[in-house]
């Protein structure tokens, strides 16, 4: 477009013709030499403003003004390359923060289930279970028997739809050959029509499925992507589920990934009836599988409201339903004195359990950043305004030489935008980084890839910061009038400046905010101190666990596989104790139901609850894990089928179901009476499930001696680094069953960190977020104060020169910082006290209040804005007052 | 952006009126912008008031659409100057634009000619 250009030479070249032609013409029609000329050229009028329209024309007019500001613009900060990092090195990392958080939470709590209408989703919900059953979760899990009633009979919500994991973590499939394992659920027939699921391939489940329990899958896109490369062949093949064939029928819809909570389920497959697929991979108890056991609850339900009707009558339909088929082959009724369950509804538009899970921690995360942001533009601001105030003499000169205020304040923008650009350019790489970290630290399988929600959300933070730096130094650059160029001397030109109020007031506030940030930070971390000096109540140093999952066609093959096993690992060198259990600790499980004393359920004073938590264990377990015992005995090798059953009780249980008594020789069994042992042993309460519970009753029962046996885990105490005994372990398990591998491995310590790896995450974050604050903060006060003393330096030079000494010349610019850093922490500490009560649910041994996290905050602050106080201090005691005048 | 002063009744050009002023006056045969305003200023009877700054952009603006051409010549009286000429595509556009202004013209006429009795005064 811009080919055979003519030269604005040749049109000048132009214009001085016919100036020479007018002129001409003009003196043929009488005037005189000069007069002609003249008149010529005023009847032309302004050729300058035509040889710039000429210029101008035929370009993209508003393109090449940009550019020449781009241009002059980074020109500009390229003489300040120091100002230019720190400005876009701040941003990047404020924003960066902002966006990484918001992503996380977008894509875990703000995001809809990708299902249709989601807002019509119900998750069930009861009070409590009845008595006399055993429960995953005690208000979110139901027994078949209740999922059977209330899909019959429900009419407020169409359909209403199961769904169980197959494992409690992951289950055994097979695929060509290859074994491997996955997250697998059962789920009801009408689970993809009623959520509205998509399938863009194959077919979801019908409701004759699930009667016919039929040997079909579908498998979710992730886990098609994942494992079979999108390969649309795998409709019509066979994955073995626990050796179980199952035909792959479907592929769900992206995005979709289950409605477990926190989790990412690979395949669904229709409610089954075989002990190989019992619900959470749970050994059938007496041969019944989940759907014949109604003391069993285990289901989680979601359900879609009918068309037109609202919760409320929905609810209103479903409770006597609920409440009669909770009690099916519970006796048909609540005992007397027993509170029956209340059925409730509830939202299930979000992921599930994220909300649970990550809420409160990432939505204070997310103020943490919203401030750490704050900081950061308050930053850069005062960073622009220095250096702008700075450039006052340059904006004066410009001014007089008839820059409009539109031309300063479109190289401002200019400038700003540049800033921007890069910044958010560097904040969008540091995002994505710090979002994969997030997503592997907390745990989080589904995808938390930014989307359109947090590019918008980063382009409008952007936005912002590019108008906030534009528009703030403007004010400042437009005080110097031109007039201000005539003025020659630093001291008198820029005094204004210095004694700027706008930049104390920021700096005030940014201490205000890293008081709130640094209490916060210390609050969390010492929860995080508390939880890992919390004692455990056993010595898990030298512990080593690992489950194995053999083969275990009876009950007593089972028994002497386990037996053997422990014979052969206790003589390993280096090998303390071996012992077994069902339930491994520090895994967040726990096995929870009702037991009778001395052959019936006991009555428990004012209301408190009768659930007991309960294990199996083998011989030498609480010498093994270090519990000690108060009294009676540890189980032992002597302990077998054939002789008398023996339980063993800790504290709780002892005080809230035999109190006062010595319980060693009492009875108890389990809920139905089918099971007695005698109680030989009591000892101390421990953590079990996690480290940050309360202790609660408990009863283990001894493995060899009950009807059962399943996978177990292998605990050993070992001399030495424990997680050394793994490759000789291994070499025996393998010796026994050449295809047992050691399942999760890991030393006890770990297991039970694993418990509080989610306020880990969150104070470490916290900890980096207030860390950042304070590195922010320091370096816009040294900025600050730096700036301040160089444009003080005239003024200094003077008053040395009249006098004053060193040491008076440091405490005038420390005096300023302190003074500042006092009004910030007078206005942070309320903040900061809000904050804390904000906290205080995720606080852990340590109250809202902290005397000492508040007094370390203030003591923070003070030391910061010393050290980003000494150097200009330094260099002000420094100025020579003859060269700090010669200089003008 | 001229700083003449309109002293007498003469009228500057609207907005989009120059160009087809420039065409209908080379019509008559190549000539320099010198020309083209003298031209312009004559044949309206001393009414139209022609900025030659905008008339040499003008100039360079239907050059760039090709309606018009340009070269560097001689004028009658042995001066350096650049003669412009119609390219056929500016004559078509001539008659276009023609047609144009004849029906706007036409139009505005019917308007302000029609007894409407309303006699708007703008300030």
């Amino acid at each position: 477009m811009f080919k055979h250009k003519r030269s604005a030479q040749d049109f000048a070249e132009e214009i001085k013709a016919h100036l020479a032609l007018e002129a001409d013409e003009l003196k043929r029609e009488g005037l005189n030499e000069d007069h002609a000329r003249w008149q010529a050229r005023r009847e032309f009028g302004n050729v300058r403003a035509a040889q710039e329209r000429f210029y101008l024309k035929g370009r993209w007019a508003g393109l090449d003004r940009f550019l020449r500001d781009v241009r002059f613009g980074l020109r500009s900060l390229r003489q300040s390359p120091g100002f230019a990092a720190t400005a876009i090195l701040t941003l990047a990392l404020g924003v960066g923060a902002n966006t990484a958080v918001f992503s996380v939470m977008n894509a875990v709590l703000l995001k809809s289930l990708p299902v249709s209408d989601p807002d019509r989703l119900v998750y069930l919900r009861t009070s409590n279970p009845p008595r006399g059953t055993g429960t995953i979760d005690s208000n979110q899990t139901f027994s078949y028997s209740v999922y059977d009633a209330l899909r019959q009979q429900s009419k407020g919500l169409s359909p209403v739809m199961a769904y169980v994991p197959l494992s409690s973590s992951k289950v055994a499939v097979r695929y060509e050959g290859q074994p491997e394992e996955a997250e697998g659920d059962m789920v009801s027939g009408t689970f993809f029509a009623g959520l509205g699921v998509n399938l863009p391939l194959g077919r979801g489940l019908s409701e004759e499925d699930e009667t016919n329990h039929a040997p079909i899958a579908v498998i979710s896109y992730n886990y098609w992507t994942r494992r079979f490369a999108r390969n649309p062949d795998v409709l019509g093949r066979t994955l073995y589920v626990n050796g179980i064939p199952v035909t792959i029928v479907g592929i769900s819809a992206a995005g979709f990934e289950g409605v477990e909570p926190g989790g990412s389920t690979d395949f669904w497959i229709p409610l089954q009836s075989r002990r190989e697929l019992n619900a959470w991979g749970n050994p059938p108890e007496d041969g019944k599988t989940f759907i014949a056991d109604s003391k069993w609850w285990c289901l989680r339900m979601i359900g879609r409201l009918a068309p037109g009707v609202s919760r409320t009558q929905a609810l209103a339909q479903l409770q006597p339903v609920f409440q009669t088929s909770a009690y099916a082959g519970l006796g048909g009724s609540p005992m007397t004195g027993e509170k029956p369950p209340v059925l409730s509804l509830a939202d299930a538009k979000s992921f599930p359990g994220y909300d649970d899970m990550y809420g409160n921690p990432l939505r204070i995360m997310m103020a943490m950043v919203g401030l750490v942001l704050l900081i950061a533009l308050a930053n850069v601001v005062m960073l622009l305004m220095a250096r702008n105030a700075a450039r006052q003499r340059e904006f004066s000169v410009r001014q007089a030489l008839g820059a409009g205020r539109g031309e300063l304040l479109r190289q401002l923008l200019t400038e700003s935008l540049i800033l921007v650009s890069v910044g958010g350019a560097l904040a969008w790489a540091f995002a994505a980084m710090a979002t994969r970290l997030l997503g592997q630290w907390a745990q989080i399988e589904s995808s938390l890839a930014p989307d359109k929600t947090v590019l918008l959300f980063t382009l409008g933070v952007l936005l912002i910061a590019a108008l906030l730096f534009g528009l703030a130094p403007l004010r400042v650059a437009l005080a110097g009038k031109a007039e201000l160029a005539l003025k020659t001397s630093a001291a008198t030109s820029n005094a204004n400046a210095g004694k700027s109020r706008n930049g104390k007031i920021i700096v005030a506030l940014q201490m205000a905010l890293c008081v709130v940030l640094l209490v916060g930070a210390g609050l969390l971390i010492r929860t995080l101190r508390n939880l890992e000096n919390t004692p455990l109540g056993m010595k898990v140093d030298g512990l080593v666990v690992f489950g194995v999952k053999p083969d275990i066609p009876s009950i007593p093959v089972g028994h002497a596989f386990y037996q053997s096993l422990i014979g052969k690992l206790r003589v390993l060198p280096g090998v303390e104790s071996v012992t077994v259990s069902e339930e491994r600790l520090g895994g967040w499980w726990s096995d929870n139901s009702d037991m009778q004393v001395d052959g019936r359920l006991p009555d428990v004073a004012n209301g408190a609850s009768r659930t007991v938590r309960s294990n199996v264990a083998g011989p030498d377990f609480f010498r093994t894990l270090g519990v000690p015992v108060l009294a009676g005995r540890d189980f032992a090798d002597s302990d077998t089928a054939s002789s008398a059953p023996v339980g063993i009780i800790n504290e709780q249980f002892a005080q809230r179901f035999l109190p006062n008594l010595n319980p060693l020789g009492h009875t108890i069994g389990t809920d139905d009476g089918r099971y007695t042992m005698t109680i030989v042993g009591v000892v101390k309460d421990h953590k079990y499930r996690s480290i940050d519970e309360e202790p609660i009753p408990m009863a283990w029962y001894e493995y060899a001696q009950i009807p059962m046996a399943g996978p177990m885990t292998v605990e050993m105490r070992v001399h030495g680094d424990p997680l050394a005994i793994l490759p000789s372990a291994r070499k025996t398990v393998q010796q026994m069953d050449p295809n047992l591998p050691l399942i999760r491995p890991m030393t006890q310590r770990a297991q039970f960190e694993t418990t509080i790896s989610r306020q880990i995450l969150f104070a470490r974050l916290a900890g980096f977020f207030g860390f950042l604050a304070v590195v922010l903060v320091a370096t816009g006060l040294y900025g600050t104060l730096a700036y301040r003393v160089s444009m003080r330096t005239a003024e200094i030079g003077v008053r040395m020169a009249v006098g004053a000494r060193r040491e008076q010349v440091v405490w005038m610019i420390l005096k300023d910082s302190l003074l500042l850093t006092a009004v910030g922490v007078v206005m942070g500490i309320p903040l900061a006290m809000t904050v804390g009560h904000a906290l205080a649910s995720s606080l852990y041994g340590v109250k809202p209040l902290d005397a000492l996290t508040y007094l370390l905050a203030v003591a923070g602050v003070t030391l910061v804005a010393l050290a980003a106080t000494a150097v200009p201090a330094g260099r002000a005691a420094s100025v020579d007052p003859m060269r700090a005048l010669r200089t003008e | 952006m001229s700083t003449q002063e309109n002293d007498d009744d003469r009228i500057a050009l609207l907005q989009g009126t120059l160009d087809l002023l420039i065409l209908k006056t080379l019509v008559l045969g190549p000539c320099h912008g010198q020309g083209v305003a003298r031209q312009i200023q004559r044949q309206s009877e001393e009414v139209f008031l022609v900025d030659h700054g905008s008339l040499y952009v003008a100039l360079q603006r239907l050059e760039d659409k090709k309606w018009i051409r340009a070269k560097w010549g001689v004028s009658d009286n042995n001066r350096k100057a650049r003669f412009y000429s119609l390219t056929p595509k500016g004559r078509e556009q001539l008659v276009e634009k023609t047609g144009e202004w004849r029906r706007l013209t036409r139009a505005m006429g019917l308007i302000l000619d029609s007894s409407g009795g309303f006699q708007g005064e703008e300030a």
